[in-house]
């Protein structure tokens, strides 16, 4: 295997690290701080064609491969963790459209979300359906032209600024296969917009509840056939999986990053603290991890490229980069010690966006069960 | 409509230099290159003008074999067309051997009306290439210059001199060399990079231009190159009062003569 970059991954990586220096990185406390969504980057990453990457052309998008869309999400990371899970949930709501929509709705509905006129969302868990995703009970019901939906969604990322949402509902009886997939437009079908989310990390992303009374939803706007929603959800999820692994790999190399920087610094006992083996090792480690995590992120991005089966790495690469992003997010806090658990310090806000990278798009223990799943075969 | 021709250096990144703390020597053995920071303001001007005027805009370096990788770089900033004279002995170049073969080469393109050009390259800094260039065509140069615009067949561009601007206006052809300050390098888009493998590119060796090797060999020869670090005393004034320590501060300054 060779993830060496094309020229024009290469190039695409050098111009985001360009735009995260001047646009995201001085932004990334405040957003954190003040939970503050970053719309105004988004419009900006818009206007790099940067929110339809691996999109055609056809449909308003940049017509690059899932691997740039990685490298972007990962670059992103290292700077913003909250500006790279909206951009990646963004990208992620086209999926489900671009793979199982009817060509009238590809071409109404995915430029709307990479030209960025509408910010996208996937609306899946609800309050007793998370790992269970298949319990859910927000239902749809036929209503002559329109499908109906009730119930509540929860811990929706973009919640409440996403203007399209892919929402999973019960058109038919229990378990996975009474689930359908449908495209929520809020200009046409309006839901509310219910608890906003206080979260510990990744705070300038908005996680909220979403409440469907009476939600009436165009016929048409049903993706596949009927009884296909889980599938449909489960295949996206399989994406998105590459795209969160790539924002917990960007997590992760800041933590690199901003351990050897500081470590260079950071005099005591009358030389730099890199200088001990004590940091050496935890360095060392963090370097190797690091390393691992950038090949299993890469190569699941490479095999769903190639059009190969990657429901195995890609849950491997999310569990493996997620919880590199964890456990060495809790080394960089120790090796600043004091200055790096002060609120303002970066490594103490990556310490707390590197948790949800372990829960959210399949908990590391559903990761494993795909894992196991796959294996046992 | 004008033509214009942004040259540019590929050099390595510094923020991928690393020093040894021993014996001073560079490390360049990890260092990605990147187009030098001030030819980026000779392309982004060159496309200002283009989107200003209309005029048509190529890029124009001298490289070794690596630099190829630099054509899509700066196709993706906006130029047309992008021209690369490719020698292994750029490495050694200095700004005389440089201009040489810049010159050289714009001869062979035969059509230019604006020459853009970094104030310096950010590696050597040597603020010579440009007005050279300007020299060997037997052509005006217009150095120092923070604005600029296109009229008809004139550039009229802003020169900040010391403490002091002045205004020129200069007829076509003529080589113009920017200050950082003159514009904000965009950051190329993603279809913008993916576009620059479709725009042609021209590679010449220095024989194409009618130049031997002898004339671009470089006649001075570089011995070495250590990084710099600022030595310090360290000395700490702790004993007595603030007053005695201010004292003390300022005279051993006197006696070292900095005051």
């Amino acid at each position: 295997m060779n993830f060496e970059l094309t020229e024009e991954q290469a190039l695409l990586q050098a111009a985001v690290r360009d735009f995260t220096k001047s646009e995201v990185e001085p932004l990334a406390e405040k957003l954190d701080r003040d939970g503050l969504f970053p719309h105004d980057t988004m419009k900006k990453l818009a206007e790099l064609d940067l929110t339809g990457i691996p999109y055609p052309a056809a449909y308003g998008g940049a017509g690059a491969d899932y691997m740039s869309y990685a490298i972007v999400v990962e670059e992103l990371a290292k700077s913003c963790a909250s500006t790279a899970v909206v951009l990646a949930v963004h990208t992620l709501a086209g999926a489900p459209i671009y793979q199982f929509g009817t060509p009238d709705q590809k071409d109404k509905f995915l430029p709307m979300l990479t030209k960025y006129q509408v910010l996208g969302g996937f609306a899946l868990t609800e309050p007793g359906a998370g790992t269970d995703a298949g319990a859910l009970t927000t239902t749809a019901t036929l209503d002559g032209d329109h499908y109906v939906i009730n119930g509540t969604k929860t811990f929706i990322t973009n919640g409440d600024k996403a203007g399209l949402m892919i929402v999973m509902a019960r058109t038919g009886g229990e378990g996975t296969k009474g689930i359908s997939a449908f495209i929520v437009e809020k200009a046409v079908s309006p839901f509310e917009v219910g608890k906003h989310e206080d979260k510990m990390g990744v705070r300038g992303s908005h996680t909220t509840e979403l409440i469907f009374k009476n939600c009436r939803v165009p016929k048409e706007n049903l993706l596949g056939k009927v009884g296909d929603g889980f599938k449909i959800a489960m295949a996206t999820l399989d994406g998105g999986r590459v795209g969160i692994s790539a924002q917990a790999l960007g997590l992760a190399e800041a933590c690199l990053e901003e351990s050897v920087r500081y470590s260079k610094e950071r005099v005591q006992f009358g030389k730099p603290i890199a200088t001990k083996q004590a940091i050496q090792w935890m360095i060392a480690d963090m370097a190797k991890d690091v390393a691992a995590a950038k090949h299993l992120v890469y190569n699941a991005a490479s095999l769903k490229d190639q059009q190969k089966p990657f429901s195995m790495e890609a849950a491997i690469a999310k569990l493996f980069a997620s919880e590199t992003a964890m456990h060495h997010a809790v080394k960089a806090v120790q090796i600043q010690g004091g200055y790096g658990y002060i609120k303002g310090s970066k490594v103490e806000r990556i310490f707390r966006d590197a948790k949800i990278t372990e829960i959210y798009e399949g908990t590391s223990e559903v990761q494993r069960m795909v894992i196991s799943g796959i294996a046992l075969r | 409509m004008a033509t214009i021709i942004a040259c540019y250096k590929w050099v390595l990144d510094e923020q991928d230099i690393k020093i040894n703390p021993g014996s001073l020597d560079l490390d360049t053995s990890r260092a990605k290159s990147k187009i030098s920071d001030y030819d980026r303001n000779a392309i982004e001007e060159a496309v200002l003008q283009e989107e200003k005027t209309g005029a048509e805009v190529a890029s124009l370096t001298f490289g070794n074999s690596k630099a190829k990788q630099s054509l899509k770089d700066a196709l993706s900033r906006g130029p047309a067309k992008a021209y690369w004279v490719n020698d292994e002995l750029a490495d050694k170049a200095d700004a005389l051997v440089t201009a040489n073969v810049l010159a050289a080469a714009l001869k062979k393109i035969g059509q230019y009306d604006v020459i853009l050009c970094g104030e310096g390259a950010s590696d050597t800094y040597a603020q010579q290439v440009g007005p050279r260039i300007a020299t060997l065509l037997g052509i005006p140069a217009i150095t120092f210059v923070s604005e600029m615009k296109i009229e008809s067949d004139k550039v009229i561009a802003t020169r900040k001199i010391g403490d002091c601007t002045e205004e020129v206006s200069v007829s076509f052809p003529v080589v113009v060399t920017l200050l950082p300050e003159i514009n904000k390098p965009r950051i190329p888009s993603l279809k913008q990079v993916l576009g620059a493998a479709k725009k042609p590119t021209t590679e010449w060796s220095i024989a194409d231009l009618g130049l031997t090797t002898e004339e671009v060999t470089a006649k001075n020869k570089v011995k070495s190159i250590k990084g710099f670090v600022m030595s310090r005393k360290n000395v700490i004034y702790k004993e007595g009062t603030p007053t005695d320590k201010v004292a003390s501060l300022v005279a051993s300054l006197t006696k070292e003569g900095v005051l």
